[in-house]
């Protein structure tokens, strides 16, 4: 397995175009916040925190589409043959697929949130605001590497880099938009997406009742990862069962 | 001759073994109960019309199909069970198989770190066959005869027992062509097991031991060139057998 998941990072590190992805992904998080906080975006009840959280949705749009358009570009660039004829064991490669993406993923969402936290607090005005609760930041490291995942996944279940790239889309951003048609289920549904697990957990802008998860940030951050780890999972299986 | 299972620089012979292997695809049937060997020492052509099941039993035989039934394997086990696999089984199925924007030194460096090897197999790969100059264009950028010759390169990289080149001709110009059947030669002479789906019978002649012929999903013959032609031309044999049945 580790051989393989060097193979994978390797496969990253020598096509500029994935791993300059990366580095626009991880960019992507900051730019917006300090946009926001640059242009008087952050409001007076918000914290440096929650400033730096405001980029959110950007960043979690552009990792998850670089894992679902990676792993999709296996199957649309014919790469995969020789993927699995140098690491037959699907298994192995899948699992080495996912750690790499998943490494690449909390690294760059690491970078991503300190830088984030770092501009915002650099931009905004010295005792307006108060610095929040850094460590919230966590919650944007385990939604980014969720939805990267769920990336990954159906990328390799579509083989389609565009219907992968779509997917993600929406999986991030349809929940809010049409939560109205989703009745009781509203909350739970809306309350486990990525994005609003993140405003649960830094605490900004106030989410209408209807969308805050039952049980708290946490439960909805457990939650957001178990339903990634359902995903993964048929990943796995679409791999090792579906001829190459 | 890298070998997983026995100490280093000695040698495993492997043989390729499919027994009545059978593939049915959305009702249809594309292998019908394929069995065939390929041995150590000699190359094996494996021919027959576009479309007879070559490159779905070259894909079985390698793991990336599934067989409905039957069973193919390498060296007495599944491909996928090798712990080394590149060192079992190098395989060219096709020229496309490296990311367009890679280098081919990229490409063969993805599948050295893949299976452990060093960076130096890398660079004798790229030697062996003739694209080290080259090794720093983006594949994108290559002719398909250089693409090929790297397909070629990420399969013997390991030193495998065993090479499976699926119309490894293709794109070759005549020098590329004579190249590769003394690559061929060699390789078999050294103990290796080659098999070689092509369709250009007069390298058949040239360099092929056995002869292994599908047509329709079905092996219509197995055995040695010689037996197989029995004085007249490959061609001649060939057609008779396929296309007037």
């Amino acid at each position: 397995m580790r051989l393989a998941w060097r193979a994978e990072l390797l496969k990253i590190a020598t096509v500029r175009g994935q791993w300059l992805g990366a580095a626009i992904a991880t960019l992507a998080l900051p730019a917006i916040s300090l946009l926001v906080a640059a242009t008087g975006g952050v409001g007076a009840g918000d914290t440096v925190t929650s400033g730096a959280a405001t980029g959110s949705v950007a960043g979690l749009l552009a990792f998850g589409v670089w894992a679902a358009t990676l792993a999709a570009g296996e199957y649309a660039q014919q790469t995969m043959i020789v993927s699995l004829t140098t690491v037959p064991r699907r298994s192995v490669l899948y699992g080495a697929k996912l750690a790499a993406i998943g490494c690449v993923a909390v690294v760059g969402a690491l970078v991503s949130v300190v830088t984030a936290w770092l501009v915002v607090w650099a931009v905004l005005p010295s005792g307006v605001h108060h610095l929040g609760d850094p460590a919230a930041l966590v919650s944007v490291v385990f939604a980014i590497s969720a939805v990267s995942v769920l990336g990954m996944a159906v990328g390799l279940m579509t083989r389609s880099p565009s219907a992968s790239a779509s997917i993600v889309v929406v999986a991030v951003l349809l929940p809010k938009a049409a939560g109205g048609l989703l009745g009781g289920l509203q909350r739970w549904v809306v309350g486990a997406s990525p994005g609003t697990v993140v405003t649960q957990a830094v605490g900004g802008a106030q989410l209408p009742h209807n969308q805050m998860f039952p049980g708290g940030a946490a439960a909805a951050t457990v939650t957001m990862l178990l339903v990634a780890t359902v995903v993964a999972v048929g990943g796995a299986v679409t791999l090792v069962r579906r001829d190459g | 001759m890298h070998s997983e299972d026995t100490a280093a620089g000695e040698r495993t012979a492997a043989s390729i073994v499919v027994e009545d292997a059978s593939k049915v695809i959305d009702g249809v049937t594309v292998l019908d109960s394929v069995s065939f060997v390929a041995l150590p020492g000699r190359v094996t052509a494996f021919v027959g019309p576009n479309g007879a099941g070559k490159t779905t039993t070259l894909r079985a035989i390698l793991g990336i199909d599934r067989l409905t039934s039957g069973r193919a394997t390498i060296g007495g086990r599944p491909f996928a069970e090798h712990r080394r696999p590149v060192q079992v089984a190098g395989a060219s199925l096709t020229a496309d198989g490296a990311h367009p924007r890679r280098s081919a030194r990229g490409h063969l460096r993805v599948v050295a770190a893949s299976n452990g090897l060093p960076d130096t197999a890398v660079d004798a790969a790229l030697d062996l066959v003739g694209i080290a100059e080259i090794a720093d264009l983006p594949v994108g950028q290559m002719s398909l005869g250089m693409r090929q010759r790297l397909a070629l390169g990420s399969a013997l990289i390991g030193d495998p027992a065993v090479l499976i080149l699926d119309e490894p001709h293709n794109g070759l110009d005549a020098g590329a062509i004579r190249w590769l059947r003394v690559v061929l030669r060699q390789l078999a002479d050294g103990g290796r097991t080659v098999l070689v789906s092509t369709h250009l019978m007069t390298e058949i002649e040239a360099v092929c031991d056995d002869v292994v012929v599908i047509d329709q999903g079905r092996v219509v013959m197995a055995g040695s060139l010689g037996h197989f032609i029995g004085g007249a031309s490959m061609e001649e044999r060939y057609l008779d057998m396929v296309e007037r049945g």
